[in-house]
């Protein structure tokens, strides 16, 4: 495991009273691709931009190699980002976009400003229109380019300094599903090769899951859970996370014992321990965790009120005495029949009771909720763009 | 029928371009007019031209309008433009409410901008004053000065003023525009703020600024109403000099000077316009569509190698600036200087060069439109004059209220060769505070091609013969003071009933349609150009018509006319006493007055000019004076007699004057 690069201590953001970032404790390993999830407001963005320096924790410590930058200015850090809609300098073409960067005289050991010669300033744009697929755009007016190809020119611009990290702020959101896909492997392949620190932010789940090498799930201000793609989505810590990862149902339990756990006053094993005895507990289940079997031999039986065609699988909802759940399976079950269910012990993910169990409580408040996520945070970006024009 | 119709708007489109441009093309012919008439063309001449670079007055107005437009947009611009971006950075809410108390001044009326300035900068001036005065006198170590005015400061300070809202008004839009992350991204590849502004911010938001700056810039040389507030007597714009010259007449030189001023504007209109079509190309271009020629020639000018082009303009800019300030340091510098406040048109240029190159000393040379437009000014406090010319029943007025200083004598030899006549005059009756700077005659000038009969009375004016084509002069004094002659009264009565009785002889002839209008400067045009028949105005602009029309005759009527003298006096607290002095005696000398004389055609006071003025024309002109336009120019001895002065009036008096001619303008 590589050393750690970044890290945030206990860093809190205000803004007139409004805590928007609640003492965050972050550590970023050198070389990693670590994506930030969440919804829109949940601090993500303030959490990049303090990296970034464009913003100044209220209290906390921001440390690079172990040194606190909490006030070093953006230009002075070794940082550079791709921003949400590439903020590409409209009056200059491609080639002086990622030039821009190499153009601003540094300071060398002896502190003397020097302006790097023309001749390098060429070599390494052509490199890095190499590096991202641009070779023969370099007179193009930014103005003139596809959305993905100013999605490029950004990390071609941002990367051409060399940066030990390199800051994305939901870059390919305004991208197209199939370029989208596309990029991804992109921006995996470009960090592969270039060997630095990504950090990412994102809001969409399956973007941070497909990409990263560490997930940091926020929410509210807070961390809710840290950890590769494979433990947030089988191990997730609490209701928030299971839920804003993939689709879940999330049901109240009652933990009767080490190993055991009730639902529907019905007696489940599960691999989860160290509950209080009858502790009242969330309990999460994954719609594809869930094995569709005659009424008869099922754990649970219910009555199929609905069905969706969703290519590889089904998506059946089931009635359990009253509660709504999820289910993917590959077989189909016409509306209206009665079925049985079963769940293996390692399908069975037991948690703490949090504050979200009351508002997700069963599938189908998960699927609008999200898509209010969503619509959210396009009617904030609406509402923010409106403000400029 | 549709074809009809076709016609019909084409026509109607003809003659609203004609009745927009034609007054301007007017103009632009007349400029280039041999003669000095506005009616009668004598043929193609850059005279006008030439003398338009000669006169001092309109050059260094037109300098300082330069001067303070071209500062006043730089600042404007500059501070505009900061202005934006701090305003940008706020909140939404705050920033609207900002902007809209910041357009208001672009819609207040001028007016109340100017005279709200004017009334700031005074009061301003008077506690500054206080505390100057209780500075010096606690320390000895910086003298303050405690005595500040109206001037190229204070008309700066509100160009500037009334340019930032239009700055912000074209650069918000650009910075709204713009992506919020532009300056965040030039900052993290490296830029500090001020660099990221440089770099990004400045080109993105250019050509509202641009564009804001032009319309400053027009705004500023257009402007007449604030300036004339706030300028005192120190300065004057182009606008403020053109007023002030039409107290005599336009003259062909306006034209001149207008016509250039006109081209310029619209040399600047044509810039920004390219200027758009330039940045429409560059929009458009994300179009992928093939660029024409003017497109393709804007894209060029911002790539690197047309960056001598933007490196050129800087460059002038730069020049321009510098000048701009090196001349401001020498106005402003430690040289001593006299203010002088007169007519337009009422002086022999050259006599300020003789003097300033004589005694080393600046004459700031002014003028303003009237007797009543100079007491208003002098009374708000804002004017800084030293010597003023008013005529002798504002003289009386001025010194009822204790505004003059009296004059040493002994500093003024030349006063002797003033003839007697024009010596302790009922304004002054001990000569203590005045020198005669002009006099002259009102009379009838009437055209002999229209009029079959010798012309000696008032009664004429009042004739049904000559309906519709008799012009009444427009100023109250002199309308109701020829009727009041012509009834056998006298000029200065305060008899309620004497001035009613003359008022109604005046209001009759209005109604049965006598007056074609009442005019002042129109009637150079009218009288030379043969549209009106009869007018009533001074002797010597008579000179000048007669020489556009030689039908004109003048004539002093046998009732008697007004005779006038316009006087030099020194204000009360002059700061420049020492340097007035010589102005006035430079002035009061014989060579100056025949100078003057022969530039302005009024006669002069002083008695060896009078006597040698006919010999002076003969060696200047190589020909004959003209006894007979002599004797109009320098009314004789018997016809003065016949002549009354006018005496300041008493408040009541002045108000029924105001009162009636007011009224007969209603009826």
């Amino acid at each position: 495991m590589s050393k750690e690069l970044i890290r945030l201590n206990g860093c809190t953001m205000a803004f007139d009273d409004e805590v928007v970032l609640d003492k965050i404790n972050l550590s970023i390993r050198d070389k990693e691709f670590l994506t930030l999830l969440g919804p829109s407001g949940c601090g993500k963005t303030t959490t990049l931009r303090i990296i970034g320096g464009f913003q100044t924790p209220t209290s906390g410590d921001v440390l690079f190699g172990g040194v606190r930058i909490n006030s070093v200015p953006p230009h002075k850090r070794t940082i550079n980002t791709v921003f949400q809609k590439y903020a590409l300098f409209p009056h200059l073409n491609v080639y002086e976009n990622i030039a821009f960067g190499l153009r601003i005289p540094k300071a060398d050991a002896s502190g003397k400003k020097v302006k790097l010669p023309e001749e390098e300033i060429g070599q390494r744009v052509m490199e890095m229109l190499e590096i991202v697929n641009l070779k023969g755009f370099e007179k193009r007016r930014v103005t003139q380019l596809s959305g993905g190809q100013q999605q490029r020119v950004a990390i071609a611009r941002a990367l051409v300094n060399r940066p030990k990290v390199l800051l994305l702020d939901e870059p390919l959101g305004a991208l197209d599903l199939k370029l989208r896909k596309d990029m991804q492997n992109e921006l995996k392949r470009i960090q592969k090769a270039m060997e630095i620190t990504f950090v990412y932010v994102t809001h969409d789940q399956e973007e941070a899951l497909a990409m990263s090498d560490t997930v940091v799930v926020m929410d509210a201000g807070r961390i809710q859970q840290i950890g590769s793609p494979e433990d947030i989505y089988n191990e997730p810590q609490n209701a928030f996370v299971a839920d804003f990862i993939g689709e879940s149902n999330i049901i109240d339990g009652i933990m009767r014992a080490d190993g055991v756990v009730e639902i529907f006053n019905r007696r489940f094993q599960c691999l989860d321990g160290g509950f209080e005895k009858d502790e009242p507990v969330d309990v999460v289940i994954r719609p594809e965790d869930v094995d569709i079997v005659p009424e008869d031999q099922g754990q649970l039986r219910g009555t199929v009120t609905s069905v969706t065609f969703k290519g590889m699988q089904y998506d059946i909802i089931v009635d359990f005495y009253g509660f709504k759940w999820l289910i993917q399976t590959t077989d189909l079950s016409p509306v209206g029949s009665r079925i049985g269910i079963k769940i293996d012990p390692d399908g069975i993910h037991v948690m703490k009771k949090s504050e979200y169990s009351g508002m997700f409580g069963d599938y189908s408040s998960y699927s609008e909720e999200y898509e209010e996520i969503s619509d959210a945070s396009y009617a904030l970006d609406e509402e923010e763009s409106g403000d400029e024009e | 029928m549709k074809k009809q119709n076709r016609t019909g708007s084409r026509v109607l489109i003809g003659l609203t371009f004609l009745f927009l441009y034609a007054p301007i093309l007017l103009l632009i012919v007349f400029s280039f007019n041999a003669g000095d008439s506005s009616a009668v063309w004598k043929g193609f001449s850059l005279h006008w031209y030439t003398k338009l670079f000669q006169n001092r007055l309109i050059m260094s107005s037109v300098y300082t309008t330069l001067l303070v437009s071209l500062l006043a947009t730089l600042i404007a611009t500059v501070a505009g433009t900061f202005a934006a971006i701090g305003l940008y950075s706020l909140g939404r809410k705050r920033r609207e409410a900002l902007l809209t108390v910041g357009n208001i001044p672009m819609v207040n009326a001028d007016i109340v901008t100017g005279v709200s300035l004017c009334l700031f900068f005074v009061a301003f001036f008077q506690g500054w004053g206080a505390f100057a005065k209780w500075f010096n006198s606690i320390q000895s170590a910086v003298e303050l000065p405690d005595r500040l005015v109206l001037g190229f400061g204070t008309l700066l300070l509100a160009h500037v003023a009334f340019n930032i809202p239009y700055v912000i008004l074209n650069v918000a839009p650009k910075l709204r525009q713009m992506d919020r992350n532009l300056m965040d991204a030039a900052q993290d590849l490296g830029c500090t703020w001020m660099q990221a502004f440089w770099k990004v911010m400045l080109p993105e938001i250019k050509p509202g600024i641009v564009s804001g700056a032009l319309i400053a810039f027009t705004m500023s040389i257009d402007d007449f109403i604030i300036s004339y507030f706030t300028a005192g007597s120190a300065s004057s714009t182009l606008a403020m000099t053109i007023y002030g010259m039409t107290k005599k007449r336009v003259t062909p030189e306006i034209n001149a000077v207008s016509t250039l001023l006109f081209l310029s504007v619209l040399v600047l209109l044509v810039l920004s316009n390219i200027k758009e079509v330039r940045q429409e190309a560059r929009d458009r271009l994300g179009a992928a569509r093939k660029p024409s020629a003017l497109e393709r020639l804007g894209q060029k000018a911002g790539e690197p190698r047309f960056k001598w082009v933007r490196r050129g303009t800087a460059a002038v800019l730069a020049c321009a600036f510098l000048l701009a300030v090196t001349v401001l340091a020498r106005e402003t510098g430690s040289r001593p200087v006299v203010n002088v406040c007169s007519w337009g048109e009422y002086i022999d240029e050259d006599l300020i060069t003789q003097f300033e190159e004589m005694t080393g000393i600046r004459v700031n040379y002014q003028t303003a439109e009237s007797n009543e437009a100079l007491y208003s000014l002098l009374k708000s406090g804002g004017a800084d004059y030293d010597v003023v010319v008013p005529s002798d029943y504002m003289i009386g007025r001025l010194l009822e209220e204790d505004m003059l200083e009296k004059l040493d004598y002994s500093q003024i030899p030349n006063f002797s060769q003033i003839d007697d006549r024009f010596k302790n005059l009922s304004y002054d009756p001990t000569n203590e505070y005045t020198v005669p700077y002009t006099w002259g005659t009102l009379g009838i000038i009437y055209n002999t091609a229209m009029v079959d009969e010798e012309i000696d009375s008032w009664s004429a004016l009042y004739d049904d013969k000559y309906a519709g084509n008799v012009l009444l002069i427009n100023n109250s004094r002199d309308a109701l003071g020829e009727a009041l002659l012509y009834l056998g009264y006298s000029v200065n009565t305060t008899d309620e009933g004497e001035i009613r009785a003359a008022y109604n002889l005046l209001a009759d002839a209005n109604r049965r349609g006598v007056f074609q209008g009442r005019v002042m400067d129109e009637v150079f045009q009218k009288m030379e150009g043969g549209n009106a028949a009869i007018a009533t105005y001074y002797a010597g602009d008579y000179i000048s018509m007669v020489e556009n029309n030689e039908d004109l005759a003048f004539v002093i009527p046998k009732e008697g006319s007004n005779w006038f003298v316009d006087a030099m006096c020194v204000l009360k607290d002059a700061p420049h006493q020492r340097e007035a002095h010589m102005w006035i005696n430079f002035i009061a000398s014989a060579e100056s007055n025949l100078m003057n004389m022969d530039y302005i055609g009024y006669a002069s006071p002083n008695r060896v000019a009078l006597e040698r003025y006919p010999a002076y024309y003969e060696a200047l002109y190589e020909e004959e004076l003209d006894p007979e336009i002599y004797n109009i120019m320098v009314t004789p001895p018997e016809t003065l007699e016949r002549c009354e002065a006018y005496l300041n009036l008493p408040a009541a008096t002045l108000n029924l004057y105001n009162t009636l001619w007011t009224q007969m303008g209603v009826e």
